[in-house]
């Protein structure tokens, strides 16, 4: 049983990430909730109580259902494809290849990379005249004409999602790699000694094994793409119009680029409320891990 | 004896070390770092001659690029860590004053016998907001000049003058399309330069983007024929002008493939610095009607937190001297004279560089000037996208018209 020396100690100990996260977290997210409630803006500095006013504004607008939309697409697009990636290509770097340690560093080279570089670099790639995307898509006979990938609307978001699975599939990979050398060799040795397959190890043993992994790295990957702002900014500023406009870049562009800081105070609520089930769904997933580790 | 002789010097010392501290005031200058040219060195001569003149002054400068400037500029108005002075982009000026963020300089300016006929018209028109003077000119530059390959046009035939007119661009960018070569370099991007750009298109045919009444004029004749022409000139632009910035035009210039290019005089250092046999004209209008381009620059402006005002004041007015002012800025001087020289000195064709400048407007005098902006952007969006540009345009003047 805890004495009250303990109790405090504990306390103690928690103290600073407490009051950091207070302070750094806590507060700001208390006063965007407040501020969403005001009419504020730059130039009209004195808050006046709106209630609901503004988000009827917002959920009214026409930006309102394309953010919602293009944040949904994204995030499903990128999570789904970096997990899938990641996923192989650490099963692919766990076979024991020549020159394993040179191709693992190879794979996380554009994890490391800055956002704002990776997406410069992918800016050159796609632009439609000097990009090299292009360049090889036509010497190949893929491609007929010069395609503005980032400048038509049809493929702008298909464009920077695939920009952001390159960025993030080694994060996956990383995490992936990490489970898959942590499954038990006598299993998988097991499972080809009574007849199974490649596949059949993967679906049976390997996935089994590593399931909690896998629900934590999804949920978790979920929240980091949802929050995405660099990589989709300086590619596209949220156009074509609109086109790639998702939560972080409507609230950067109502916030700092029109000073309408109550517009993007609600649009901060809303993201707060969907990382809000994000973070449930994490923290729900990571117990399940636990209990299920506790009664294996 | 001896120890009151101490006491007194230690306190003599003390009230003038008191004294030196009590003058010795410390301002902090702010400013936008738009290119690399060397701008640091020059400006940070000039206020060492300012702190020189004035040594009871002391100026810290700081630098920062475009990009970051604004909202930097906004934290710290925000934070209450605002400086005492700082350049102010034209088109941040109403909303800065609506905020009370900076000071109404009017009665110093008088006072100093700074007037509206030592700057560029559109420039001291730009710093002025509700019968307030917000902000002193300190550089200025016109959107745009139509800079041009003279090898491609002489390729095709084309006579650069012809760039001047509607017809005549129109003409000259289907010439010059070709064999991987493009006739004229329109972009769209979210960017002031789209804004610009078409403005200028806007301006030229005799229309505006509000009225004098404040209301939309961009659904009107004028403004409706404009759009309509850039959408069909569209067709001899690089693909991709929805993403695409002016930057991005000029590096195809730069590379031989885009025949015009559309920019402001501050693009010359580039181009002189380039293989590329150059040469420009004053933007386009129809036939008949003068081309008008639209205002870019920069304000100075105190902030109203300043606790040093008649010490700001001291060095706005020293920047924006005819001897100074050419030498700490990487545009135009906005003070006339500075300019005259300035030009002389610097960018080729200064005569029709003047021109353009006394004739350029500047953008709406709105505090909600970054939400028009905003609205005339989809507005652009959608002409170069190809949808009905009547139709566009009411929408935009709908959702301009509601801002009031």
């Amino acid at each position: 049983m805890a004495t009250f020396a303990d109790r405090w100690l504990l306390w103690l100990f928690l103290a600073p990430a407490i009051i950091l996260l207070a302070l750094f977290m806590y507060y700001p997210m208390v006063g965007t909730v407040i501020e969403s409630f005001y009419e504020t803006s730059f130039i009209s500095p004195e808050p006046r109580f709106v209630g609901w006013a503004v988000y009827e504004k917002v959920v009214a607008s026409r930006d309102f259902p394309e953010v919602v939309w293009n944040s949904i697409v994204w995030t499903l697009g990128v999570v789904v494809l970096q997990n899938v990636l990641g996923f192989f290509t650490a099963l692919l770097l766990n076979q024991g290849l020549p020159a394993q340690g040179m191709l693992r560093a190879i794979v996380l080279l554009p994890f490391v990379l800055p956002g704002v570089v990776a997406a410069i670099l992918w800016r050159f790639m796609y632009d439609p005249q000097l990009g090299l995307i292009n360049s090889i898509l036509i010497r190949a006979g893929l491609l007929e004409n010069n395609a503005a990938w980032l400048a038509d609307s049809s493929t702008a978001m298909a464009a920077v999602i695939f920009a952001a699975l390159w960025k993030g599939f080694p994060f996956s990979t990383l995490i992936y790699l990490a489970a898959l050398q942590n499954v038990d060799r006598e299993q998988i040795e097991a499972a080809t000694i009574d007849g199974a397959g490649p596949i059949r190890r993967l679906r049976d043993v390997v996935l089994p094994a590593i399931r909690d992994v896998v629900l934590v790295n999804v949920v978790l990957t979920t929240i980091l793409t949802f929050n995405y702002f660099d990589l989709v900014w300086v590619l596209t500023r949220g156009g074509p119009q609109n086109a790639t406009h998702i939560f972080p870049t409507k609230i950067f562009e109502a916030g700092f680029g029109q000073f309408r800081f109550g517009e993007a105070a609600t649009y901060g609520v809303f993201s707060i409320l969907v990382l809000a089930v994000l973070v449930s769904l994490y923290v729900i997933a990571q117990k399940a891990a636990v209990n299920r580790r506790g009664t294996a | 004896m001896r120890t009151s002789s101490l006491a007194s010097v230690a306190a003599g010392a003390m009230l003038l070390a008191g004294t030196a501290m009590a003058q010795e005031i410390t301002l902090q200058f702010w400013d936008n770092q738009q290119t690399e040219s060397g701008l640091s060195q020059f400006q940070q001569e000039a206020v060492d001659r300012f702190m020189a003149e004035n040594p009871d002054i002391k100026v810290e400068v700081t630098t920062i690029p475009y990009p970051e400037y604004q909202q930097r500029l906004l934290t710290a108005v925000q934070g209450g860590n605002a400086p005492d002075v700082a350049t102010l982009d034209q088109i941040w000026v109403g909303a800065f004053a609506q905020a009370g963020a900076v000071a109404n300089l009017a009665g110093m300016a008088d006072a100093a016998g700074i007037s509206r006929d030592r700057f560029f018209p559109g420039a001291w028109d730009s710093a002025n907001f509700n019968d307030g003077l917000y902000g002193i000119p300190f550089n200025v530059d016109v959107w745009q000049f139509s800079f041009y390959n003279q090898d491609l046009l002489d390729e095709a035939g084309v006579d650069p003058q012809s760039l001047t007119t509607f017809e005549g661009l129109r003409a000259a960018a289907e010439a010059l399309t070709g064999d991987g070569r493009f006739g004229v370099g329109l972009f769209s991007h979210r960017g002031e330069d789209t804004v610009v750009v078409v403005n200028s298109f806007i301006f030229s045919n005799g229309g505006a983007v509000l009225d004098d009444s404040g209301a939309c004029a961009l659904n009107r004749a004028p403004a409706v024929e404009a759009m309509t022409y850039l959408q069909d000139l569209a067709q001899f632009a690089p693909e991709g002008i929805l993403n695409a910035s002016s930057g991005s035009m000029r590096e195809l210039f730069l590379n031989g493939s885009l025949a015009v290019e559309f920019w402001p005089a501050l693009e010359q250092p580039t181009l002189q610095k380039s293989d590329i046999n150059w040469g420009f004209v004053n933007g386009t209008a129809p036939e008949g009607m003068t081309p008008i381009g639209t205002f870019g620059g920069w304000n100075l402006a105190i902030f109203e937190s300043s606790e040093h005002k008649d010490a700001a004041w001291k060095f706005i007015e020293f920047m924006v001297r005819e001897d100074v002012n050419g030498d700490v800025v990487d545009l135009i001087p906005a003070n006339i004279a500075a300019a005259e020289a300035f030009l002389a000195e610097n960018r080729e064709g200064p005569e029709r560089i003047l021109e353009q400048l006394n004739n350029a407007k500047p953008r709406p005098l709105s505090a909600r000037y970054l939400e028009v902006a905003d609205i005339q952007l989809d507005l652009y969006q959608s002409v170069f996208s190809g949808e009905d540009v009547q139709a566009s345009a009411d929408t935009a003047c709908e959702a301009i018209d509601a801002l009031n």
